[in-house]
């Protein structure tokens, strides 16, 4: 099973690119110049994403180097301790939703200290696999848009996050 | 609103580096995020290009309307009012680079479509219920194979790295689906 999934996921870039390439074969399109044309189109989105990406970035670093996030950590792990979640996931929990390389630390900070085959090591694992950067997603997306509300975009995220962690730790305890 | 979270997160950073004596960490972290975002962008821009090339070779050859017209039915369930072919190419593009875990390519599909979705956009202010959808449904995507999880997993000394798969499958189909019923419930609540 995991073995299929995993040629799936490795042919799909090669797949795509002989499909498109193929049919402009087919059609006796000039590739090349469509390509060049297109290619120009993407580097100017490049540079136009720039100054959102630096403000998105240096705003989270803002809250992970200032020590916030280790206070907002330390608040809230008693409640967590109350709910009945694994110690050990609270930081990857509160993490995740911000920065994607900062989770991935994260996990491998966890699967080494807790055992990657252990309750929370595997929790923590299906979680960065199925739980979303959300805030990072949000700012990055509705960047490059002209969009000040956002409206049900942002609950959705936060309520189908939530759900996502639980459910991870959840699935991994009877599995 | 992200006038308001950003400004958020910088005083909230400033406020905490003061309480805690950590203007130093705090500065440096500043510069160093700076030119990682740079290099992110950098790192990016070499794929946007090439996807960018690629999907104008659909665009001009007409393969991008062949395929939004086979997708209509199942693009019409989730974004009801959505007619234009390259919008729905784009969508369906970062759907599926999210599916395979095709990481950047998939994050320059997803701006592509929210530049697109935003030119459709009636009332430029708000987020219309297509960008809401395609913006909660992408982040609730399912991943097939989560490359990097299972590698650290393995380097970790996992003797069954693959375990966490199909929870993560299952994990993540739910999350879609419960992401596209809000959708639809804030929709019917809140009419754009």
């Amino acid at each position: 099973m995991s073995s299929i999934l995993n040629a799936l996921s490795v042919f799909f870039i090669p797949a795509m690119l002989t499909f498109i390439i193929g049919y402009g074969i087919i059609k006796r399109a000039p590739i090349y110049d469509y390509f060049i044309e297109g290619a120009k189109e993407g580097l100017q989105s490049a540079v136009e994403i720039l100054p959102f990406i630096i403000a998105i970035f240096v705003g989270i670093e803002s809250l992970v180097s200032s020590g916030a996030m280790d206070f907002l950590e330390n608040a809230v792990k008693p409640i967590f301790a109350k709910i009945g979640m694994p110690e050990g996931l609270i930081s990857l929990i509160l993490l995740r939703p911000v920065s994607g390389s900062g989770a991935l630390v994260n996990l491998q900070h966890i699967l080494e200290t807790e055992g990657a085959d252990t309750l929370t090591g595997r929790a923590a694992s299906v979680m960065m696999g199925s739980c979303e950067t959300i805030f990072y997603v949000l700012a990055l997306y509705f960047g490059v848009t002209r969009v000040k509300q956002v409206r049900h975009a942002l609950p959705v995220g936060i309520i189908t996050y939530i759900f996502g962690v639980f459910l991870s730790v959840w699935i991994c305890s009877y599995i | 609103m992200m006038n308001y979270i950003w400004v958020g997160m910088l005083l909230l950073g400033i406020l905490f580096a003061g309480v805690t004596g950590n203007f130093s960490a705090f500065t440096d972290g500043l510069m160093e995020s700076c030119s990682n975002a740079v290099q992110f962008v950098i790192g990016l821009a070499g794929i946007m290009a090439v996807w960018s090339g690629i999907m104008n070779i659909g665009k001009k050859t007409g393969l991008m309307d062949l395929v939004a017209k086979f997708a209509q039915p199942f693009i019409r369930l989730l974004f009801p009012k959505e007619k234009n072919h390259e919008t729905i190419a784009a969508i369906l593009m970062s759907f599926s680079a999210n599916l395979f875990g095709a990481g950047n390519s998939a994050t320059v599909f997803s701006l592509q479509a929210m530049t697109l979705l935003d030119k459709e956009n009636k009332n430029k202010e708000r987020a219309s219920n297509a960008m809401c959808m395609f913006v909660a449904v992408n982040m609730n995507m399912v991943q097939l194979i989560p490359i990097t999880v299972l590698k650290i997993r393995k380097d970790t000394g996992s003797v069954f790295s693959e375990s966490i798969i199909i929870p993560g499958i299952l994990v993540g189909f739910a999350t879609m689906i419960l992401s596209i019923l809000l959708c639809k419930y804030y929709e019917r609540k809140d009419i754009e």
